[in-house]
């Protein structure tokens, strides 16, 4: 399996350790990463939020680049493992269907952008994320089969944020106000998953620069309901929900008058765990909340 | 009564009782506004409809009709206007063979409550008209008379006109089955006055079965005599019956079929206009019959014919003394350069072997249908204009026609209804040939009898082969008389028409 | 024959813009016309007495009336002409008020086009032919189907009228949704006290026969005279020697059965009554869970039996009734709000439940004895959020109607909460209140006001577990114009209602129309609520569109009254703007009977002839037929081709 790979930007600083373990998790499962080369910024949060046509012109650019690549390398997919990146990329090439769009993002681009969906004229590639591919293409038995170390006793909360199902029309993604894709990974994994019920409630995002108190008060309930759930610790997704959940976690209990010590990991770093990689590659060291003692308990029998 | 010169067009508006005229009155109680020219006709639903209606108006000098009825599931009478859809749409595709512009006709749904829709389509409609501007009239029309050089269509298979081998097993499991007299006749071909013509033969005798012929020259259809044979063979049982006695049983009407006379019992079957137990079918592959005209077109008319000989492709002619060796490639029937259904499809006995076509074989389109299409409408209005001049209503196409159900009752002649008048007008004489047309829509194979028989060479054929091919592109390829089972497309429906659309008019 | 024409000024509404007098004056021209004139208002008696007067004194044939539409005043205007002595179909109508006055300015133009009408109109009365109705017999007994209480209801007037009735119920037990129900607003009375006596009475009634775990399969006939083919699915019990004691229930070892009465609230047992009340108590079971069905060995049932009455050889059973008119009282069902509603846990908290789980939790029938208690965990809720609109006036999951009843039974529910747990609280989340009936409002302000009821108007935007047992529900307060969260215990969705399950089969098997939602669609939604467009057939209760009890019920006895009405008749007239065949001219092919929609035209052998033949009756007059027939053989009375082409050529001649 061949993937044309976009890091994106919070994978070069914030989650540095999502990007590492991603890369680490995909060589262990042989899946080859094809960088996009000269990727630049995919029109995310500042951008679109001003302007539409830009925001779509920036994504429309990587796309073209990732359009070549595949083509180049023979990749059949193409993936980014943050959902910002992945709802921008997407929504871009849902625009770009419309030609009055189209028109207007070609005009910002030095050369028009390829066309969706005809077969070998370099289409317009759709984006999937890292988890869709790990889940529907790669497949969970597949995984299965290669876990080395069972995360056996470890209870798990999986968070997917608010974007990587939604919204529906667009993602085209596991269910969206009950998705079960990661749930199904981490048991894949052979830890326990909680019925964690705020799946998809939102983290605060970016409020945490503006409204403090607001991530405050968001991510100190999703936390907090990890806690009443029985979780030993908090999986997700997303660069922006990991720092709001991890790095922010202090803020978070605070504001709820509560201490947490809720580690916050990567799917990616627990399947890095259950398929026996080095610490080191999967950044554990970079996480705020240490994850030492709640990852002790794998292989430990429950008490009851 | 006229139209108000320089103001007002003249539209037609066919609207069902329940919804439309409901939604017409609604948009009246609500003063919405609409142009003048429509006048309504009340009719109960949009089943009601008959295409014809809206044809005849627009044949007689109305600029643009309009039905309108219950929305698709709606429909007061639970399925009228499913089947209405599919009529109409049949008429609107129809429509620009003879010149006559679709946009004229447009038909549509509204219900009871849907006023100021009903103000949109009137508007809408009426605009577009007064864009289009008052209808060409058909009877003003220029004639023209040109009749183009029709090359003939590539033959799909080998045509021959060879004696077929498999002609004495066929007599002789004929002479079987009238050895026990449960046959009232077979019907065949045996030789004309000349060697050129079949004419048709009735077999009662085994010993009839010997003037049996069958080769190029089996022209004609077997097939459009069964239903008088069978109600011939009932009134012959009945001889001698006295009142309360039970009926007998009538004896069978034999039939040797061609491939092409298979279709026609398959349709008569299918429309139940005779049963399958009335008769015994003999069929044998075919090669390939000859057009007349062709072969005189060769020889030159007026010419004795002497002899006439088939071996393989070549058919050799002895006229007036001259011997002419002509090709079956040249002198085949359209009918049978196109045809894909050599063998009968249904029959109780089969001599000799299948002759197979390939499957993936496709027909060219009839050369008449590729010259009229590249008319423009007011070119092919002047074309039939100047064609149905030379009509002599003789209605010799209707009788050749085996497909023609309605017999002696065929409402050319007839006053009640009254849809064409004893007036010889050019409008009159096409509307019959269009009433035939849309009355064989979804049942004509394509025989091309029809233009064999006319006398003044109207090629009549074409509107028949043009609804053909609508029915075709509308009900997934569907060819009439190939299966038992099929339900004609206009005596059926789908909720959803995956080759119908909705038609919009642009600002409605 | 001699035409008169009498042209309508309705007051100014025609005369403002049509120039009637001018129009009275084209008319004398047309063929045929002997007399014409104009009149300020032709429907007014001294209007009507004008055409009997005329056509008196003239001699007239036929009568023409241009004024309003025909679908307001045909019917006045046929009466006219009958008492003039005429024939009611030779007379026909131009509509130059809905059609010309009303819509257009241009008097010029409206006066030439209400010339126009007038002239299509005489050269269609000129082949106008009298037509005459026929009576035909009709059978004194009615097929209800659904033994709701709006079935129930038309059963009992109908019965009490001294008409046989065929009762037709799917489930074992009759009673419907009401029998589920606890209590009923706005009297909170009980359910089963109002509704049970009646249920009695059609146990009891000499003139009901009573199926229930039957469906009704086939129908065919007409108005006066349907023959109707009810599938009866096998009880297992023989219901003459079940005594009802339950005996069989309590040793039944199947103790997971899904408990259908009790909206699944709890498990029963595969042989069971499904409540105490029940109407026929007999015990039957439910083939796809008992263990002596499934897996052939058990039989506890019948051994415990005192009386004998199990049988496990029983069969399904095809019942054959002929019947004059038909009662369609199906019902509802609540939306599947699974997988709609995903962001209220799409049914994967226990603790949130819909409005009829409620009821049967409230019930002290029900599997709780009438206690509140949590699904989850058997907790007595403290606070109970109610949602309503669930599935109604949802454009985004395609339900745009209004379940009617929903706010009533929430206020209800959240009344009787307060009354079983006094120191609880509810909260009603609500899009608007909708309490129109008589004593709604003002028991909803009782809810409000008296019980303490937070009533929070706001969509619920999701409900959420709080992981310590309580559930989070989210909603935007639109009043406040600030999102508010509410802990609660429990949570009651108000579930929008559609057609029964399997209306939309029934409606095919009925020939009547239904809509999107499996409602039956009736004839006028204002003027003919109980009728629907097939002769013969009538609609009672929800069936026909989301009801309230007092609406069912009076449906119900509408219903009724329509077919004691229709079958009080001796006979019954027919309809004559039906379809003729010809004999002469039809060949027999059929084709008339293959399209006509009421299996109205048959074939029948006419001198060793097939040819076609319309069932008067039965024929509905749509002219399919017509529109088919190659050679005209077949013509719709009062439509012919011959009308209809004369008022084509009286618009086009060229």
């Amino acid at each position: 399996m061949k993937l044309a790979y976009y890091p994106g930007c919070s994978g070069m600083g914030t989650s540095a350790e999502y990007e590492r373990s991603t890369r680490a998790v995909c060589k262990a499962l042989g899946i080859e990463l094809q960088d996009l080369p000269d990727w630049s910024c995919c029109g995310s949060t500042p951008a679109h939020a001003t302007d539409a046509v830009l925001s779509a012109a920036l994504s429309a650019r990587n796309l073209t680049i990732a359009a070549k690549t595949m083509a180049q390398s023979g990749a059949t997919k193409f993936t980014t493992p943050c959902p910002s990146c992945l709802l921008n990329l997407k929504t871009a090439r849902h625009h770009m269907a419309e030609p009055e769009f189209r028109a207007k993002v070609d005009a910002i681009l030095d050369e028009p952008c390829p066309p969706i969906g005809q077969k070998g004229e370099e289409p317009l590639p759709d984006t999937y994320s890292v988890l869709q591919l790990l889940v529907e293409d790669y497949g969970l038995e597949n995984i299965k089969s290669k876990v080395k170390t069972p995360l056996k006793g470890l209870k798990i909360a999986p968070y997917y944020g608010c974007l990587l199902s939604r919204p529906p029309k667009i993602m085209q993604f596991d269910d969206p106000e009950n998705p079960t894709s990661m749930d199904r990974l981490l048991e894949a994994l052979g830890a326990e998953v909680v019925p964690f019920p705020l799946k998809t409630e939102c983290c605060g995002a970016s409020m945490g620069i503006p409204r403090r108190d607001i991530t405050e008060r968001l991510s100190g309930r999703l936390i907090e309901t990890a806690v009443r759930y029985g979780a030993d610790m908090i999986a997700v997704a997303c660069p922006l929900c990991h720092m709001n959940l991890d790095l922010r976690q202090e803020q978070a209990a605070r504001a709820k008058n509560a201490v947490f010590d809720m580690p916050v990991l990567y799917f990616t770093q627990l399947m890095g765990i259950a398929l026996g990689l080095k610490e080191s590659d999967l950044g554990l060291n970079k996480l705020c909340v240490s994850p030492t003692q709640a990852l002790q308990k794998i292989g430990k029998e429950v008490s009851a | 009564m006229s139209v108000l010169t320089g103001k007002e067009l003249r539209i037609v508006g066919f609207l069902c009782n329940w919804c439309s005229y409901g939604g017409a009155d609604t948009a009246g109680v609500a003063r919405a506004t609409q142009p003048t020219d429509l006048r309504i006709i009340r009719v109960p639903c949009s089943g009601r409809v008959n295409p014809l209606f809206p044809l005849k108006a627009l044949l007689s000098g109305a600029d643009g009709v309009l039905v309108s009825g219950c929305h698709p599931r709606d429909c007061h009478y639970s399925a009228g206007n499913f089947y209405a859809r599919r009529r109409l749409e049949l008429l609107k595709e129809f429509l620009p063979i003879v010149g006559i512009d679709p946009a004229r006709f447009h038909y549509t749904w509204v219900s009871a409550s849907e006023g100021p829709r009903w103000k949109q389509v009137v508007t809408a409609f009426t605009d577009r008209i007064h864009k289009l501007g008052p209808a060409p009239k058909f009877q003003d029309a220029v004639p023209s008379y040109d009749m183009p050089d029709l090359a003939p269509v590539a033959p799909l298979r080998n045509l021959s006109c060879g004696a077929n081998p498999a002609l004495e097993d066929l007599k002789k499991q004929l002479k079987e089955a009238l050895s026990d007299d449960h046959l009232f006749c077979v019907v065949g071909w045996q030789k004309s006055f000349d060697g050129l013509h079949a004419t048709p033969l009735h077999m009662r005798k085994p010993e009839d079965v010997d003037k049996l012929i069958w080769g190029p020259f089996n022209v004609h259809s077997t097939a459009n005599m069964i239903p008088q044979l069978v109600n011939d063979a009932k009134a012959a049982a009945m001889v001698g019956v006295k009142r309360g006695d039970p009926i007998p049983p009538a004896k069978k009407i034999g039939v040797v079929v061609k491939g092409c006379d298979g279709k026609w019992l398959v349709e008569l079957l299918q429309e139940k206009l005779i049963d399958r137990d009335a008769v015994e079918i003999f069929a044998m592959g075919c090669n390939g019959t000859v057009s007349y005209d062709r072969i005189i077109a060769k020889i030159g008319a007026g010419k004795r014919i002497d002899s006439v000989e088939g071996n393989g492709d070549t058919l050799r002619v002895v006229a007036d003394g001259q011997e002419y060796s002509l090709s079956m490639k040249d002198v085949a029937q359209d009918k049978c350069r196109a045809c894909t259904v050599p063998n009968a499809p249904v029959y109780d006995h089969f001599a000799g072997d299948p002759v197979k076509v390939s499957e993936d074989a496709k027909p060219e389109a009839a050369a008449i249908l590729a010259y009229l299409d590249g008319l423009t409408l007011e070119q092919r209005m002047s074309f039939w204009r100047g064609a149905i001049e030379r009509c002599i209503r003789c209605h010799a196409c209707r009788n050749a026609c085996p497909m023609c159900v309605c017999r002696e009752y065929c409402v050319a002649d007839s006053r009640e209804p009254h849809w064409v008048t004893q007036e010889d007008t050019p409008v009159n004489k096409l509307f019959f040939q269009l009433i035939h047309a849309l009355h064989l829509a979804g049942r004509c194979t394509g025989c091309g009898e029809c233009n064999r028989a006319c006398p003044m060479g109207v090629p009549v054929g074409a509107l028949k082969l043009h609804a053909a091919r609508i029915v075709r592109a509308l009900f997934d390829g569907y060819q009439p008389g190939t299966k038992l089972e099929a339900v004609p497309p206009f005596l059926g429906y789908e909720v959803e028409e995956k080759n119908i659309p909705e038609h919009q008019i642009e600002g409605a | 024959m001699k035409i008169g024409v009498f042209i309508c000024h309705c007051g100014s509404n025609i005369a403002g813009t049509v120039d009637c007098v001018k129009v009275a004056k084209n008319a004398e021209a047309f063929p045929d016309v002997a007399y014409s004139t104009d009149n300020m208002y032709m429907c007014s008696e001294p209007g009507q007495d004008h055409i009997v007067e005329m056509v008196k004194k003239h001699d007239l044939d036929g009568v023409v009336v241009a004024s309003c539409s025909p679908r307001m005043h045909e019917p006045t205007f046929r009466r006219a002409v009958e008492r003039a002595g005429l024939n009611k179909y030779m007379f026909e109508m131009a509509n130059i008020r809905e059609h010309v006055s009303w819509i257009g300015k241009d008097k010029d133009a409206n006066t030439n086009k209400a010339s126009e009408l007038v002239r299509m109109a005489v050269e269609k009365l000129r082949r106008n032919a009298p037509l005459f109705s026929k009576k035909f017999e009709t059978i004194k007994k009615v097929l209800v189907v659904g033994a709701g209480v709006a079935g129930i209801q038309a059963a009992l007037d109908c019965a009490d009228a001294g008409l046989q009735v065929v009762l037709v119920e799917r489930e074992p037990a009759i009673g419907g949704k009401m029998a589920k129900l606890d209590k009923t607003f706005p009297t909170v009375d009980c359910s089963s006290c109002i509704l049970g006596p009646k249920m009695v009475d059609v146990s009891q009634h000499p003139n009901i026969t009573l199926y229930t775990l039957s469906e009704v399969e086939k129908v065919s006939g007409y108005v006066g005279n349907f023959s109707v083919n009810i599938k009866r699915r096998a009880p297992y019990v023989d219901f003459s020697k079940c005594t009802g004691c339950g005996a069989c229930m309590e040793k039944c070892p199947a103790k997971k059965t899904p408990d259908r009465f009790n909206e699944f609230m709890g498990p029963t047992t595969a042989i069971n009554i499904p409540f105490p009340q029940a109407i026929p108590k007999k015990a039957t079971i439910n083939p796809q869970y008992c263990r002596k069905l499934t897996e052939g060995k058990c039989g506890i049932c019948a051994k415990i039996c005192p009386t004998g009455a199990i049988n496990y050889e029983m069969k399904d059973e095809v019942i054959t009734e002929e019947v004059g008119a038909i009662v369609a009282a199906t019902g509802y069902d609540l939306m599947d709000w699974k997988s709609n509603y995903g962001e209220y846990g799409g049914g994967r908290y226990p603790d949130v439940i819909t409005s009829l789980q409620y009821e049967r939790l409230l019930s002290a029938a029900g599997p709780t004895g009438g206690h509140i208690l949590r699904p989850s965990d058997g907790r007595e809720p403290k606070k109970v959020a109610f949602i309503c609109c669930v599935g109604s006036r949802d454009r985004s999951i395609g339900r745009p109607y209004c379940s009617g009843f929903c706010c009533m039974y929430t206020a209800k529910q959240a009344v009787l909460t307060k009354d079983h747990i006094p120191d609880s609280q509810s909260y009603v989340f609500y899009m608007d209140i909708r309490a129109p009936g008589k004593l709604y409002d003002e028991f909803t302000r009782r809810a409000i006001e008296e019980y303490g009821t937070e009533y929070i108007r706001g969509r619920v935007s999701a409900i959420q577990p709080d992981g310590k047992g309580q559930y989070i529900v989210r909603a935007a307060d639109t009043l406040l114009g600030k999102p508010v969260e509410v802990a609660v215990d429990l949570v009651v969705l108000a579930v929008g209602v559609e057609g029964a399950k399997g209306s939309g089969k029934l409606a095919e098997t009925l020939h009547i129309s239904y809509d999107n939602f499996g409602f039956f669609l009736e004839s006028h939604i204002k003027l003919r609520p109980v009728e629907t467009n097939t002769a013969g057939v009538f609609l009672a209760g929800s069936c026909q569109g989301a009801k309230d009890i007092p609406s069912s019920v009076a449906q119900g006895s509408g219903a009724a009254a329509k077919v004691i009405g229709l079958l009080s008749k001796p006979k019954l007239e027919s309809d004559p703007q039906i379809s003729n065949v010809n004999i002469k001219r039809c060949v027999g092919c059929g084709k008339c009977v293959d399209v006509c929609p009421f299996q109205a035209i048959t074939k029948e052998n006419i001198r060793g002839e097939i040819k076609a033949q319309v069932i008067e009756a039965v024929c509905q007059g749509c002219g399919l037929c017509a529109a088919t027939c190659p050679q005209g053989a077949i013509q719709l009375s009062h439509f012919t081709d011959n009308q209809i082409l004369a008022e084509v050529n009286a618009l086009c001649q060229c």
